[in-house]
């Protein structure tokens, strides 16, 4: 079974701009698939759909109809790494990734030990286990990216969908977040992420869809669609898709 | 120590420090019964309980359901600005800065100026155009084209609360002088002198339910601080459970100020205290709140009743208070970055 299905998806936003035209595509199981664009080509309004944020009778999930899920049933299925988060209290690391347990509470509920386990657990899979009782507002760039990620492990959610997970990070921190998200893929989880950075679609992703101006211009295993040709088209600027040894580089 | 036992010892370490805090504050509240200037200044333990129907009566009758509005009141404010600051993700926020009080103050004024002046009418007054207020607050924040939702949202609660206070100017202009004006002008400043079993009994059921409902959301509501796309992504309904708040909080608080007055202040104060004391995680910093806003209260009303032989109105002594706790905080937070 496909565990995101897109049939045909077009999204109008009410002020009359189309931000999507006509896009399908299907996702498998432990599949992970980069979202390829430059800014504007609405990756980011099509990621907003996959998650139910924006409504869509279009998308399938685990073959059940996305808008039929209920609100925690969607939350245990799917987690969003977004861009960035904006916190205004400090709140302790723990507290944060405890967050991620909510779909699994009761309306009124609040976390047990068994959820705190669970979110240590994926503190120390992200390496910030020692800071667990530090506060949010201390922690440097690439740290909150790796927050972040923590709090979508101890969501347990079998699909992740990210929205340009490495963009603000430095070299060695983004190193390490793609190494994590490496593990993920490894242990089973379906990733979905955008990015306008051909270099990291191709190192992560199994899968890449490419989109330019709201439609669809390729999708398929990434050695068949990232070509010069469609790298070129895509971005309107000349691509090579070059190998230095093993390593494939989109310069 | 491993993790689950580090949680649960912090767990049973705020616990504790609630409780501790909810004691104190009955204790206190048990001693207070004991101050006044009856039958001279200070504090008295009735020595003529049984014979005196004047001794029983002020305990029982003025001291008692003002030493429990005070616990009541403090409770409810602080809950509610509590609950603003969190759903608007700001720690500068109250229910005073959306247009609610000057809403609800309007509206207790009219019910007064139009000789309806029944407690019930005051209080459905006060609370109507306190969610008006806080309706067009957020109208307008969402038809202005400038700045933030934030900014815009605090913007419009600039606009709306001028334009209650000049619609309560004119008011108090058309009061009749010797009374409504009077007690118009007491609304303003906060008073507990007025607490009677009836008004308590009038309100309660609404304040406990408010509480009960805040209370049952106190750990959704670290949730909904967040943006909203991330509190939807983890199963929360945040458009939903944002205006279920919000009603709830601001009925709560209009609730209580029809009968108390305008009383400022707690309700920005005492949450910042609590997760100063708690830390920020809702589940314990809200119920730490609400106990310190009834102590706060209690002890403003107490010095209000007692320190001078004419009183002292409690929404000055608060503001007085607050201002100076707001200033000390903020010159703390300089040091430590956020709330």
């Amino acid at each position: 079974m496909n565990a995101l299905t897109v049939n045909h998806l077009s999204f109008t936003y009410p002020s009359g701009t189309k931000a999507l035209d006509d896009i399908s595509l299907s996702v498998g199981e432990s599949q992970s698939v980069a979202i390829l664009g430059s800014n504007g080509a609405g990756k980011s309004t099509l990621l907003d759909i996959l998650l139910g944020w924006k409504k869509s009778a279009e998308v399938s999930l685990y073959g059940k109809p996305l808008c039929s899920y209920g609100r925690k049933e969607l939350g245990r299925t799917l987690a969003l790494v977004p861009q960035s988060e904006q916190y205004n209290f400090s709140f302790s690391l723990l507290d944060y990734v405890l967050f991620g347990r909510s779909p699994y509470l009761s309306q009124l509920g609040t976390p047990s030990e068994e959820d705190a386990e669970i979110a240590y657990q994926a503190l120390y899979d992200v390496g910030l286990a020692r800071y667990a009782e530090r506060h949010i507002t201390t922690l440097s760039g690439g740290e909150h990216q790796l927050l972040l990620l923590a709090r979508v492990i101890a969501q347990q959610s079998s699909m992740l969908l990210l929205d340009e997970p490495t963009s603000a990070l430095d070299p060695a921190n983004r190193k390490r977040v793609l190494t994590i998200l490496k593990q993920l893929h490894m242990k089973g989880k379906t990733l979905l992420f955008t990015t306008h950075d051909a270099n990291l679609a191709y190192d992560l992703a199994s899968h890449v869809a490419m989109i330019k101006k709201g439609t669809l211009l390729c999708y398929g295993p990434k050695e068949e669609v990232v070509t010069t040709t469609t790298l070129t088209t895509l971005y309107d600027t000349e691509l090579t898709v070059g190998k230095i040894g093993t390593k494939t580089l989109i310069y | 120590m491993n993790a689950q036992q580090r949680y649960q010892a912090e767990r049973k370490r705020r616990t504790g420090l609630l409780l501790g805090m909810l004691g104190a504050t009955l204790l206190l509240a048990i001693l207070f019964l004991f101050a006044g200037r009856y039958p001279t200044a200070g504090f008295r333990f009735p020595t003529d309980w049984s014979t005196n129907a004047i001794t029983r009566s002020i305990f029982l009758r003025i001291r008692l359901p003002r030493i429990v509005l005070a616990l009541l009141a403090g409770a409810m404010l602080s809950a509610s600005g509590f609950t603003f600051q969190m759903l608007f993700s700001n720690p500068l926020v109250e229910p005073g800065f959306l247009g609610v009080s000057q809403g609800s103050a309007f509206g207790a004024a009219l019910m007064i100026v139009l000789g309806v002046g029944s407690t019930i009418f005051v209080q459905l007054s006060a609370t109507l155009f306190g969610l008006l207020a806080l309706l067009a607050s957020y109208t307008l924040a969402t038809r202005f084209r400038f700045g933030g939702w934030l900014l815009r949202l605090i913007l419009s609660g600039i606009a709306v609360s001028a334009l209650f206070s000049s619609a309560l100017g004119v008011v108090k202009l058309v009061a009749e002088p010797t009374k409504d004006l009077q007690d118009i002008t007491f609304w303003m400043m906060g008073g507990l002198w007025n607490a009677s079993w009836g008004q308590i009994l009038s309100i309660l059921w609404v304040v406990i339910l408010s509480m009960a409902i805040l209370l049952g959301y106190r750990w959704k509501l670290n949730l909904l601080s967040l943006q909203e796309k991330t509190s939807f992504s983890v199963g929360m309904n945040p458009k939903r459970d944002r205006i279920i708040l919000l009603i709830v909080a601001t009925v709560g608080t209009t609730v209580t100020i029809s009968i108390t007055g305008l009383i400022g202040w707690v309700g920005l104060i005492t949450p910042h205290l609590g997760r100063k004391l708690f830390g920020s995680d809702s589940s314990t910093s809200l119920p730490g709140s609400m106990i310190l806003g009834s102590f706060f209260l209690l002890v403003c009303d107490t010095i209000g009743r007692t320190v001078l032989a004419t009183e002292i109105p409690i929404g000055l002594l608060t503001s007085f208070i607050g201002a100076i706790i707001f200033i000390i905080i903020l010159s703390l937070k300089h040091q430590e970055g956020k709330a």
